[in-house]
């Protein structure tokens, strides 16, 4: 799980993503900088809203067509968003995958998943079309699909939801991919099954050597699964670092008040204190911390300017000007 | 597992908010276009001896067959009848066809559709069967069918249009009230122990008049085209009434000399019927009706 | 429900379909004002041929006879002869109809050649410039009637430039096809009007589909997302409407028909009302309901193919 030292295989630098829309331009996500390790499980968490998602398909420039991404995305030495489209399509499936939140929608209803994985392969391997048909049974085997061979041959609505999760992951996998980005692929399923899910996300993260960015808004799903977190708001990193340590002692105030807001295992005995009000607009400039106007640490120099991250401990960032406050309250907790 | 974040729900709702209030202060450009042309066309119908320049029936030996000129901007007719003059005559009779045609369908169909969708029931089945049947017969097949028994002329084909029309908005309001009835206020009506013709009157029908109103903008664009149509075969409005499709008939025989008796009044069809279509469109928008 | 039970069930429907469109057909002849006989044969028929067509169309039994009676004829296909004509009208239908389905099969492939690349380029440009162009252009084409499009084409194209024949309908088969070739373009357009505003709209919203989504995150090159993924699940609805629209499509063929002079059963139509040819109009009315029946059968099992939810 800690293959952290060697040098990250993706790094993201200053990444901003514009939406232009009719009602003026909006600014999702901005000045998101991150890394990941191979064989890391990174975990994105936030509110919706917050730019998570839109920050993961930023990575492979899976955005609509009125957004624009600036910063740089290093993938292996190489900025993916210089990179031409033409290598672009290289990089997407082959080596970096995607799964979504919603099989139901995400997979093409009138494709068998047979014809879905196979379309990848097609684009990505050199295979004959008997050897696709065996790596196909062997993907769903791996997924954990009984009676693959039968099974290819349905359509996604025959499937159950939590077998048609297992058969997006199948077709994302189809590749070899070495970086999957999983966005909440979780949130719409059932509790027991969310939990196979992940068991077999995080099984599959280790057999084949993958690392993983996982979206989520689901703090728990995060403490289970990652090795690190990147916690978002506003469109910006507020905070990073290992996941037991962010979430033993969190040293940014909006990760402070989340946690605080949730209730958890390890801090079974706290009242829940939700956090008032509502996350800024990002159509019109933020001046300051996005957070301030929700912030019970708030302070004058909060409204001034936006704080930049700041190396908080081993690995750890966060762009809180109380980062000293929240660590002493934690020591006297 | 369960530890989630709180979801944006306060965030949508003052979205929601803002776009209502947007919609107030913003007229659709469509509406605007819409509404300027029919309000033209309407004009002229009402009046066309105020805005046209010679009298449409008078015939100028002087200038027979004359091309499109300043003294007659749209040419004139083998009589020499001015066509401006006639194209604007005739849209009194066309613009009473896209109400005429429309008024009964409209409110009959309307109420059927109204009760049909608010008590359900064997009459909804029974209307269910109806649909089909009336979809399986072309509509301007079964019209010319009915004007044939009936005989050619504008009264007629509005019996002809109102007999199948009904059955269109009767089918679109009981969609409508389908909906509506599983909405809370409705409900809360029924327990308010409301009476039935208040809740159906005054709870239900406004609501679902809406997509009805939008569906009788583009229903009366058609009516105009379906009304020149059979005027043009001779089957509706008959000479010597001015009507666009009539006049365009006149024409055709003199189209390869004399074009601009065909052209002009076929450009007020078109004209006309982008005005009720941008008329539709606009007030979808407004009534943010979906389609 | 399996396939076959849905295809079983849906051929089964077809069956009181039919008996209704007859029941409507009769009950319009029997709505002829006075009685039906004189009025086909007008006012100065002798009374021994009132007599003589009265007793050949049953109208001296009951009406539930004389409807079953038609029915049973309508099976036979026995319409009676053409009054104008004097020719059975079953053969009289029969030598037009082909005429009239060549002209609307024809119309169809046009319109689905116009609006369909078309639809995706202004679907793939949505609110810019060649969207705008595109819409505008149909929304013209939807607001201008048939036959005065089929007017200004024969003129200009046949009459002045010369291009199409401005009437006749030839003696080869390829002469007939030649002779169709402007009367489908002008039935197409605003057939191709509606399909444009349709897909268009579909297709906007399969582009936002996730699942289109997916496939460019699997690196798929851009003409499979586009055909595979996007046109395929857009024209599913497409599909429907086209089938839907065969009413509208048969009716403007009688436009189309009187206008360019084409034999076939809606010139034919438009004919018969003015020679109160009253078999031939309840013949055919009969004819194009049932065609059109068939069609949003064929239709439904169209769609069941392309959608495998269907039968679910």
């Amino acid at each position: 799980m800690s293959a952290r030292l060697t040098e990250p295989v993706l790094r993201v630098d200053n990444l901003g993503v514009r939406f232009d829309t009719p009602r003026g331009a909006v600014n999702a996500v901005s000045g998101v900088s991150l890394t990941v390790g191979a064989g890391e499980v990174l975990g994105l968490v936030g509110e919706s809203g917050s730019g998570k998602s839109v920050t993961l398909r930023a990575l492979m420039r899976l955005l609509r067509r009125n957004a624009t991404a600036s910063g740089r995305v290093i993938w292996r030495g190489e900025d993916l968003l210089a990179a031409p489209e033409r290598r672009l399509r290289e990089v997407r499936g082959r080596e970096i995958a995607m799964i979504f939140q919603e099989p139901m929608t995400a997979l093409n209803p009138v494709l068998t998943i047979a014809q879905q994985i196979d379309e990848s392969l097609v684009a990505h391997r050199n295979l004959d079309e008997r050897a696709r048909r065996a790596r196909a049974v062997e993907l769903l085997d791996l997924v954990g699909i009984p009676s693959a061979s039968v099974r290819l041959d349905n359509y996604p609505h025959e499937f159950s939801g939590g077998m048609r999760q297992r058969a997006m992951i199948a077709i994302a996998l189809a590749a070899e991919p070495s970086l999957l980005l999983a966005d909440e692929p979780t949130t719409a399923l059932d509790v027991t099954i969310q939990d196979q899910i992940l068991k077999l996300l995080l099984g599959l993260v280790a057999d084949l050597g993958m690392a993983m960015i996982l979206v989520t808004h689901d703090l728990g799903v995060v403490a289970e699964t990652c090795d690190r977190v990147c916690v978002m708001y506003a469109g910006r990193v507020v905070e990073s670092g290992p996941v037991s340590a962010v979430f033993a002692s969190p040293r940014h105030a909006y990760t402070h008040a989340l946690l605080r807001s949730m209730p958890s295992g390890e801090a079974a005995r706290q009242p829940l204190t939700p956090i008032q009000g509502q996350p800024p607009r990002l159509d019109r400039p933020i001046v300051g911390c996005a957070f301030a106007p929700r912030c019970a640490f708030v302070m004058d120099a909060c409204r001034a300017a936006t704080p930049p991250l700041m190396l908080v401990g081993e690995g750890r960032e966060a762009a809180c000007l109380a980062a000293d406050r929240l660590a002493a309250l934690e020591t006297v907790a | 597992m369960s530890a989630a974040l709180p979801e944006d729900a306060a965030g949508e709702i003052s979205g929601r908010k803002r776009t209502r209030r947007l919609r107030l202060t913003r007229v659709p450009a469509p509406l605007l276009a819409g509404v300027v042309v029919v309000s033209f066309f309407l004009l002229c119908a009402i009046a066309p001896e105020a805005i046209a320049p010679y009298d449409p029936i008078a015939f100028d030996y002087t200038a027979l067959l004359s091309p499109p000129s300043l003294a007659h901007p749209f040419g004139t007719d083998q009589f020499g009848r001015d066509i401006l003059s006639r194209t604007i005559a005739a849209s009194t009779i066309d613009l009473q066809i896209a109400i005429f045609a429309t008024i009964a369908p409209l409110v009959i169909g309307t109420l059927v559709g109204l009760f049909i969708g608010y008590y359900g029931g064997w009459a909804d089945i029974l209307f269910g069967r109806l649909v089909d049947l009336v979809v399986t017969f072309p509509f301007l097949v079964i019209v010319i069918a009915i004007v044939a028994v009936l005989g050619p002329g504008l009264f007629n084909m509005y019996v002809a249009v109102s007999v199948i029309g009904w059955v269109f908005y009767a089918r679109l309001t009981r969609g409508e009230v389908m909906v509506l009835q599983q909405y809370d206020y409705v409900a809360a009506a029924k327990v308010l122990g409301y009476s039935q013709a208040r809740i159906l009157f005054r709870h239900i029908l406004p609501n679902a008049a809406r997509p009805v109103l939008v569906y009788w903008m583009t229903d009366m664009a058609l009516a105009i085209l379906l009304g020149s149509s059979l005027g043009y075969l001779g089957l509706g409005a008959q000479p010597p009434t001015a009507e666009w499709g009539v006049l365009i008939a006149d024409g055709k025989n003199f189209f390869s000399q004399a074009w601009w008796i065909t052209v002009f009044p076929g450009f007020a069809i078109v004209l006309c019927g982008i005005g009720f279509s941008l008329l539709g469109d606009g007030l979808a928008d407004l009534l943010d009706v979906k389609r | 429900m399996n396939k076959t039970g849905y295809i079983a069930a849906r051929l089964l429907q077809i069956v009181p379909t039919f008996i209704l469109i007859g029941l409507v057909v009769f009950v319009l002849t029997r709505l002829l004002p006075g009685d039906p006989v004189s009025a086909m044969l007008g006012d100065r028929a002798t009374d021994e041929a009132v007599n003589r067509l009265r007793a050949q169309m049953g109208f001296d039994r009951s009406i539930w006879t004389q409807f079953l009676l038609f029915l049973e004829r309508a099976v036979t296909g026995d319409f009676g002869s053409s009054i104008a004509y004097r020719v059975p009208v079953t053969r009289l239908i029969a030598e037009r109809l082909p005429v009239t389905l060549t002209l609307t099969g024809l119309a169809t492939i046009f319109a689905l050649l116009m609006a369909v690349p078309l639809a995706l380029v202004a679907a793939l440009n949505a609110n810019r410039w060649p969207d705008y162009v595109i819409r505008v252009v149909f929304q013209v084409g939807l607001s201008s009637p048939i036959f005065y499009v089929g007017l200004v084409l024969l003129t200009v194209l046949a009459a002045w430039l010369r291009i199409f024949p401005v009437g006749g309908f030839g003696e080869t088969m390829l002469d007939h096809l030649w002779h169709l070739f402007l009367p489908a373009i002008t039935l197409a357009l605003s057939f191709a009007a509606v399909i444009m505003r349709n897909l268009r709209a579909s297709l906007m919203e399969v582009l936002e589909a996730e699942f289109v989504e997916f496939a460019r995150a699997k690196g798929l090159p851009r003409q499979i997302v586009l055909m595979r993924h996007v046109l395929r699940n857009a024209l599913i609805t497409t599909v429907t409407l086209v089938g839907l629209h065969i009413g509208a499509l048969l009716g403007g063929a009688v436009i189309t028909e009187s206008v360019f002079a084409v034999p076939g059963v809606g010139r034919l139509m438009v004919d018969s009302i003015f020679a109160r040819d009253y078999p031939v109009i309840q013949a055919l009315t009969l004819v194009l309901a049932v065609i059109v029946s068939v069609v949003f059968l064929v239709t439904d099992l169209i769609q069941m193919t392309l959608d495998p939810r269907v039968t679910r």
